[in-house]
């Protein structure tokens, strides 16, 4: 199936390195798809720190990326209640609503399950990308 | 996007491609613009819909899907750019379901038209099938892709012989449709004999299929109610383990030696143990069902079909084994679900199937049941 | 030790249906309330096992049973649970029922009819009735021989459910599993299928062995484990033969609506080992050998929780040899006593 997501326009920089886009295009909150490798690559700038995960769900494969991001809910054992966090970290699958940290790639349900990170940095006001 | 239409004078030149894949489940919608209660029978137009949802704008399910609050009705990329409800543009939903994910052929069931009041469901299920006939299964079926499904009202038995009498001739639609929600009767009492009689009569399989958890389709369970999507839903198969129980017990398989049923979307894994304990019970109580004349595993086997969505996501070999187990290879059926959020991805569930079951569970099976073609028009871009 | 065989459901009965009300308390003697018999679906020809019946009440004669279980079918400890009545209207009546069954248990079968000392017993208490049934497990927790607290099958609400966590934390504080079980007499109670009333016995009787999947996975979603820790529920009408395909539906699923019950952190099916236990009987298993017994018990670790189930003294009452044919040792050694061990307090050590 394919990406409904707009594909930004992006560069390729290096054989390693790809720019995304200029810095002020990935505000907080907002999240672009990069052209790299066969998925693409969601880039997630969550509260001014930049995160990237292959658009591609360790499940059946589902365009992970272009899903709603949110946060979680985890138990506090210390608390005894449920408690709302890592909010706007949390991608949820379009398909069957995994819910994938974009910080780590790992499923929040079962952390044997991940999709793949890529290292992501700002360089003289370019979002760059490394493969 | 691209048409996918095959235009008229196309057709001709059109090549046909084999049948590979036959999806079981596919949930069409009314969309906005199809004027839906247009098709509702003399009288009952104005009827027809509860109108306080459409003010509210937010369903009335109790047990909710996960981001019930974003999309309420079909998983998140599947709703089309023309708006409306997922799996409400039959054109979108070809583009999605046949050219990208390679589905050849999909068997249309239209869900949630139930009601507590008989007569109102009658209607209900009446104008979905004269919804879907012209929408879907006429305008939008030059690649003749699209099958329907005959909803009728499992509570007005004599109401749905006639509504399956009414479509019976129509080259698209390849079986009946009705709920296996309470009030509904238990599928092997003998009031709803004019409903398979009929059904046999015209070789159309019976199938069923979770309506909705709206809240009048809710049904009280033995022993009280799931507190939460995950547990009610993980129950579901037992009413239908219930109902085949009473389709053997009830001896409706004797009585309609001829009549197949379909099971979609509730799981097949159940069946197993189901047959051993049914079989154990008749042989130590045979005296008592004398109707019964055959073991009760030879029925489900020669009678009741099931779809395989959605496969459980839980070790692979183990579910590979408990299928081989099962040894059902003439009663499973493959399908998606689409556009719903349990949707079955086909290059995964096969994974998930054993290799030598693969013909017969894409394909094979279902378009001997519903009498499909073995080559359908290829599509553009597929 | 692996020729231990721990009995995990034998149904003692009175010797009729007014024994028990020499054991019902002053202010409720002179009631009127239904015997334990089925109401509605009762086998034709008879609940209990052909050869049970002429000498009296079937299981309702200690010495009989006895002799029966510990002689004829090598069982060396076995746990009864008898029947209260159905879920009463009068709640307070329905308390006092268990009550009198508790105090009629511990006269006539655990102190009376048991020179050997082999029976052990189960606390009756009315779960609609929430402050009466933890008084009942304080009075009885103690009793060195009750192993367990029973309630019916046939509930008005799931298990799982909050407003039942009081009776299930003084069980686990008491050291003792919850028995779930399929209850008689009349009572109020939903149609036994989600299709409504069974037209046929043989519905009835096959749907009743799955309505505990329902109570099961209820228990499994719900926030009971991080309430009370403690807590093991005990099924032991059986039908763990549906335990692994609803058990992978629940794992399925909580996987998308995780977030919806954030309490359960683990896969579901790893809390069964702990906190969950089932009958196990003839009708639970693969017929001969149609499937490879050993990987079927293997597969979701259905055997870290089936106990042996004689089921005593009903038609479908099993003999221990119908159960591990083809099983390897340590599965039959599960089976038999080690599972139940596990969850029954002293029921290894004094059989020793
Ligand atoms: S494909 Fe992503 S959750 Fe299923």
């Amino acid at each position: 199936m394919q990406v409904r997501q707009p594909i930004n326009k992006g560069a390729r920089r290096s054989a390693r390195e790809y720019v995304v886009c200029r810095q002020e295009d990935l505000p907080p909150g907002r999240m672009v798809i990069a052209p790299v490798g066969k998925f693409g690559v969601g880039v997630y700038n969550v509260h001014g720190i930049l995160y990237a995960i292959n658009n591609y769900c360790p499940h059946m494969g589902g365009p992970l990326c272009s899903g709603n991001v949110y946060g979680t809910n985890l138990w506090d054992d210390v608390r005894g209640r449920a408690e709302h966090v890592l909010d706007g970290r949390i991608a949820r699958c379009p398909w069957h609503a995994w819910e994938i940290d974009v910080a780590t790639g790992v499923s929040v349900a079962d952390a044997r399950k991940r999709t793949r990170t890529y290292d992501v940095r700002v360089e003289n006001g370019e979002v760059v990308l490394t493969r | 996007m691209s048409t996918i239409e095959v235009s008229g004078s196309d057709r001709t030149r059109t090549k046909e491609v084999d049948v590979r894949w036959v999806d079981a489940d596919v949930h069409p919608l009314p969309h906005p613009g199809d004027g839906f209660l247009g098709y509702a029978p003399d009288g009952w137009r104005d009827r027809l819909a509860p109108r306080g949802h459409e003010i509210s704008g937010v369903s009335a399910r109790i047990l909710d899907q996960p981001e019930a609050n974003k999309a309420p009705t079909g998983k998140v990329d599947s709703y089309s750019p023309r708006g409306g409800p997922a799996c409400s543009d039959p054109q979108f939903a070809a583009q999605q379901l046949l050219v990208e994910t390679g589905m050849d052929i999909g068997i249309l069931l239209p869900m949630g038209r139930d009601h507590r009041n008989p007569d109102y469901e009658h209607a209900l299920k009446t104008t979905v099938n004269n919804w879907l006939a012209d929408i879907w299964l006429d305008q939008h079926n030059q690649h003749r892709r699209w099958r329907g499904s005959i909803s009728v009202t499992n509570r007005e038995p004599e109401l749905a012989a006639r509504e399956i009498e009414r479509w019976a001739g129509h080259p698209m639609m390849v079986q009946v449709l009705m709920s296996p929600q309470r009030p509904a009767y238990a599928f092997g009492d003998p009031k709803l004999d004019p409903i398979y009689e009929a059904a046999a009569r015209h070789r159309l399989p019976v199938a069923t299929h979770l309506m909705a958890n709206l809240p009048y389709e809710n049904s009280i369970k033995p022993v009280g109610v799931g507190g939460h999507f995950s547990d009610y839903i993980s129950a579901w198969g037992l009413i239908l383990a219930s109902h085949l129980m009473s389709l053997v017990f009830d001896g409706a398989f004797d009585r309609h030696p001829t009549l197949k049923v379909v099971f979609v979307e509730g799981g097949f894994l159940w069946v197993l143990p189901l047959m051993w304990r049914m079989d154990a019970i008749w042989e130590a109580r045979r005296s008592e069902l004398p109707w019964v004349k055959r073991r009760p595993s030879e029925y489900v086997r020669d009678q009741v079909y099931f779809t395989t969505q959605p496969l459980d996501d839980v070790d692979t070999r183990e579910e590979i084994a408990f299928t081989r187990w099962l040894d059902m290879a003439a009663n499973l059926i493959f399908a998606t679900d689409y556009p719903h959020w349990t949707y079955d991805d086909p290059k995964w569930a096969l994974r998930r199937l054993p290799k030598e079951l693969h013909p017969r569970i894409q394909h094979e099976n279902a378009t001997e049941l519903y009498g499909l073609p073995q080559t359908v028009p290829a599509l553009p871009g597929a | 030790m692996s020729g231990l065989l721990i009995d995990a459901a034998v149904q003692p009965f009175c010797r009729d249906g007014r024994e028990i009300y020499d054991y019902m308390d002053e202010v409720n003697r002179d009631r009127g309330f239904p015997d334990v018999e089925s109401q509605w679906y009762q086998a034709p020809g008879g609940d209990y096992d052909e050869s049970l019946y002429g000498k009296g009440y079937p299981g309702s004669d200690p010495e009989i049973a006895s002799r029966h279980l510990f002689e004829d079918d090598g069982v060396d400890v076995a746990i009864l649970n008898p029947r209260t009545r159905g879920n009463l209207p009068d709640f307070q009546l329905n308390t006092a029922v268990c009550s009198a069954s508790n105090r009629w248990l511990a006269h006539r079968w655990l102190d009376e009819g048991n020179p050997h000392g082999r029976f052990r017993g189960t606390i009756r208490v009315n779960p609609e009735d929430v402050p009466g049934s933890v008084a009942e497990i304080e009075r009885w927790g103690d009793h060195p021989l009750m192993v367990q607290v029973g309630v019916p099958l046939q509930s008005r609400d799931l298990y799982g459910r909050p407003r039942f966590y009081p009776i299930w934390a003084a069980a686990a504080e008491a050291g003792l599993p919850i028995c779930i079980s399929t209850n008689g007499g009349a009572g109020l109670e939903y149609p036994p299928t989600p299709t409504g009333h069974a037209r046929t016995y043989s519905q009835y009787i096959a749907f009743m062995a799955y309505n505990y999947v329902y109570h099961l996975l209820n228990i499994l979603t719900e926030p009971l484990f991080k309430e009370v820790p403690g807590a093991v529920f005990v099924f032991s009408d059986g039908g763990a033969e549906q335990l692994t395909p609803f058990i992978w539906k629940l794992d399925t699923l909580w996987l998308g609506v995780r977030d919806q019950t954030p309490w359960v952190d683990r896969p579901p099916s790893e809390y069964l080992k702990d906190h969950v236990r089932l009958g196990f009987s003839r009708l639970d298993k693969p017929p001969g050998d149609s499937v490879p017994i050993v990987d079927w018990l293997a597969q979701t670790g259905k055997e870290d929780v089936v106990m042996y189930a004689s089921n005593y003294p009903f038609w479908w009452r099993n003999h221990p040899d119908d159960l591990y044919e083809g099983t390897t040792k340590e599965q039959t050694e599960k089976v038999r006593w080690r599972n139940a061990g596990e969850v029954y307090r002293g029921v290894t050590a004094e059989a020793a």
